[in-house]
């Protein structure tokens, strides 16, 4: 297991290295809470590789194998990792494509406002650009979240085979202030969301509500793609692996022929 | 000739444990022992065991990309006897250094 010390915090970070000539640089990012790299590790990460991206993924601070500050979690903490890990640790050269799973689509249309230049495409899965409705929603979401966790002992005996995922996140919840912290980050302008140039991909499941999001990422990104898979809820991902897959295939070949 | 599956076996048990740490089983670990419900396995020890098996064997065993053929779900499902014969069919595949 790799760790990589900045900004204060231990990340855990692995690496796919790209399959015959490398054509470029895929970070994936994974979302909030009871989330981890696995949930892209264990689907995208080998398919993207064998299209030749070096496909680079970490947990984010608080979750998964990376270490668990009390305090930290604005939107900018987490921006602020994207950017040390792909300048400092893995210092990329060129734009990268950034894939989000929820709260991890955020982070990258967060890193693309910043620099826009850095980035060559996002695909988005069940997540939206950084605006006050969806900080909005997250905000509430956690609060939920937390309540349901609040006795993670009782949660965890009634589900021994998710124990210690469920207890990991009931832990970020009751022990940091990523509950009050995140809702209250400071969000990028529109106009500088609006400046994202690069191709972007939403991906959403049909029995989510996050598809309601759709309109205003429109509005922003009017070049944006959107793609409804029905059936499917906010565990898309994992749950539809080959139907995102193709998705993001069809839409990387595309935007490379551009 | 074929991979040593008991030796392979021992490989895997103490991979396995030394990704479950305090979590790891008291029983014995054999080839019908399950990810999930005997290991009580998460995706994420997935992850770290891809990784042990990575530094143990090289590219000989790619097991990383052998679960992203799997739904996320069956991982849980794997028993101990299918990855060691992953391995071990892996292994037998490596031409022999003579």
């Amino acid at each position: 297991m790799s760790m990589v010390r900045l900004n204060g915090v231990d990340l855990h970070v692995e690496e796919v290295p790209a399959e015959g000539i490398q054509t470029g640089t895929a970070v994936l990012i994974h979302g909030m809470t009871s989330d981890s790299m696995a949930s892209w590790f264990l689907t995208l990460a080998h398919p993207l590789a064998q299209t030749g991206l070096r496909v680079l993924l970490y947990d984010l601070r608080g979750h998964g194998h990376s270490s668990r500050p009390a305090t930290g979690y604005s939107l900018n903490d987490f921006v602020g990792d994207l950017e040390a890990l792909i300048s400092d640790h893995w210092q990329v050269d060129g734009p990268v494509h950034l894939f989000g799973n929820s709260f991890g689509g955020t982070v990258a249309f967060a890193y693309a406002a910043r620099h826009p230049d850095r980035v060559a495409g996002i695909a988005a899965i069940e997540s939206a650009p950084p605006t006050a409705d969806w900080f909005r929603r997250m905000g509430s979401k956690l609060a939920r979240v937390a309540e349901t966790l609040a006795d993670a002992e009782a949660v965890a005996n009634s589900r021994p085979l998710v124990a210690r995922r469920v207890r990991a996140a009931s832990e970020l919840l009751a022990q940091t202030s990523v509950g009050s912290e995140l809702p209250l980050s400071v969000l990028p302008a529109p106009e500088l969301i609006a400046g994202i140039r690069c191709p972007v991909l939403c991906l959403y499941g049909g029995e989510s509500a996050v598809k309601e999001l759709i309109g205003e990422t429109e509005r922003l990104l009017p070049h944006s793609q959107h793609v409804v898979i029905e059936g499917q809820r906010h565990t898309l991902l994992i749950k539809a692996p080959s139907q995102v897959q193709a998705h993001v295939a069809s839409w990387l070949s595309a935007s490379a022929s551009v | 000739m074929p991979s040593d599956q008991t030796a392979v076996l021992a490989d895997v048990d103490s991979m396995l444990r030394g990704v479950l740490g305090d979590f790891g089983p008291d029983a014995e670990i054999d080839r019908d022992t399950t990810f999930r419900d005997d290991l009580g396995m998460e995706s994420l020890d997935v992850v770290s065991l891809a990784g042990r098996l990575q530094a143990r064997y090289g590219n000989s065993v790619n097991f990383a990309f052998f679960v992203s053929t799997l739904d996320v779900a069956s991982v849980g499902d794997l028993t101990v006897g299918q990855l060691v014969d992953y391995i071990a069919e892996s292994l037998d595949k490596v031409p022999a250094a003579s």
